[in-house]
């Protein structure tokens, strides 16, 4: 049976290896084009050409395999005329940005990021969260909680502030 | 320099131009030129973070969609020519991905897309857009049941009871032609055809032909009549009858690939009429105009909503 849970074509097998390994590869990708959509895409993509060759690849070498594939369409891209001046655009501030200090930097100041809205106060946390992550406007986070809309972007407007402080300036 | 952003009492302006209801331009008249570099670098570094950190399942979803659509060319999108396609494509689903939750059939629509079904015994589900119908194909012959998130239309063939579960309550019936709308807390079934049964958490409701029932965010139950055939989402017409608007809204971002920024307006004015799914200026025209609400678009691409004078 082992032998089946080996089996990429197996849509089981797919699945898990998709919650193994797409969290990391995402964060891979996004590093490289600094672009959400772009970001899916690829992620996407890659995990289609791993279904479509399932019967190819190797179950020890899905890792390395989904890294090439992602690479490689990440440059396709990048070659692309139009992909290639919003990458551009993107990054007229440094022509580093490809090294992996600059990779590194960029995962550092995310980490403190987090760090920071971690320790954010209950209240401001909340609404930050709620705003941020749960993509709540305003007006609904103020239906929730039963408060004023002027109450949750004072308490956003804080949190901002002390994260920001926490950080410092990069 | 780094507490040039010391706060007042009653400032909010960081939290406004994080929703883009200040501009760029704006906050660099209220802020020093380095608080504004940090800021902005803090808000990309905070949009990433909750781009890595949201939940896979959409973007696993999509994959197998692709993968099916590729698989199952003949999977067509119904939009415009409804009518002339529908014969044509009822097509039986056996989805790539029924190994995964054993003979679990799942099928989802994304958004502006429908999707017609013929399930093992003949009965024919029209799959609004942005919903999901999921069931058991191995215990079928025992058990008609299917659960729904979402919005579609039923036509089931006569035989053993078949139910709809949807979390808003069950539909139970025979054999018949109805509509189920179950999206977060709004909950309407419309029998187009024979009976229908619906149990919710407190009660059971009998509908017969044309008698519609609807629950909204809790409130009390509505019942009315309805006349015509079949929901006129078939013929590309979502309609309305005396629905809070932000049930609406969210309906129209269902149909169109947009996004509705409600902060400004009253979101449970009562609307009634129909908007087209086929064009969206005439949908937002004939949702809005109707309402006296003007809609402008904003530097993120979503529609801001202000209740005109």
């Amino acid at each position: 049976m082992s032998n089946q849970s080996e089996n990429i074509c197996n849509a089981e097998t797919f699945n898990k290896l998709f919650q193994t390994y797409a969290k990391d590869l995402k964060g891979y990708i996004y590093f490289k084009t600094k672009d959400v959509d772009l970001t899916e895409d690829i992620l996407q993509e890659t995990f289609i050409k791993l279904w479509d060759h399932c019967d190819r690849v190797t179950y020890s070498k899905v890792k390395s395999y989904l890294y090439t594939v992602a690479t490689n369409i990440f440059l396709n891209h990048v070659k692309h005329e139009k992909v290639k001046k919003v990458y551009q655009s993107n990054h007229v501030k440094g022509s580093t940005n490809e090294t992996p200090e600059f990779v590194l930097l960029e995962k550092e100041f995310l980490e403190k990021i987090e760090k920071a809205i971690k320790d954010l106060p209950p209240l401001q946390r909340e609404v930050f969260l709620l705003n941020r992550i749960e993509k709540k406007k305003y007006r609904e986070i103020a239906e929730m909680l039963e408060i004023s809309v002027k109450a949750v972007e004072k308490r956003m407007h804080l949190a901002l502030i002390e994260i920001r402080q926490k950080i410092g300036n990069v | 320099m780094e507490n040039n952003s010391s706060h007042k009492e009653n400032e909010t302006f960081f939290a406004q131009w994080m929703e883009g209801e200040i501009t760029d331009n704006e906050l660099k008249k209220i802020v020093s030129e380095a608080d504004y570099l940090a800021f902005h670098k803090l808000k990309e570094g905070i949009d990433a973070l909750a781009y890595l950190e949201a939940p896979l399942n959409k973007s696993f979803s999509s994959i197998q969609n692709k993968i099916d659509k590729k698989r199952k060319s003949k999977v067509i999108q119904l939009k415009r020519y409804w009518a002339v396609t529908v014969a044509a494509s009822i097509i039986l689903f056996f989805g790539l991905f029924s190994m995964l939750n054993n003979s679990n059939e799942i099928i989802i629509t994304s958004i502006s897309e429908q999707k017609t079904i013929q399930l093992l015994d003949g009965s024919e589900v029209v799959l609004n857009a942005d919903s999901k119908l999921q069931y058991d194909k191995d215990s079928w012959e025992e058990n008609r049941e299917v659960e729904l998130e979402g919005e579609a239309f039923f036509k089931v063939e006569k035989g053993s009871t078949f139910t709809v579960k949807t979390d808003n309550g069950a539909i139970t019936v025979l054999g018949t032609q109805f509509n189920v709308n179950s999206n977060l807390d709004f909950f309407e079934v419309v029998c187009y055809e024979g009976k229908v049964q619906v149990n919710n958490a407190s009660n059971n409701y009998l509908l017969t032909q044309s008698e519609s029932f609807r629950r909204i965010n809790g409130n009390s139950v509505e019942q009315w009549n309805t006349d015509g055939e079949e929901p006129t989402w078939l013929d590309g017409e979502i309609s309305f009858k005396s629905v809070p608007l932000k049930y609406v809204i969210s309906a129209l971002e269902k149909q169109y690939l947009v996004k509705f920024d409600t902060t400004k307006i009253n979101a449970k004015t009562i609307f009634t009429g129909s908007f087209s799914s086929n064009d969206l200026e005439i949908a937002l025209q004939s949702v809005f105009k109707t309402m006296r609400i003007d809609y402008t678009k904003n530097d993120k691409n979503e529609y801001v909503l202000r209740h005109n004078k």
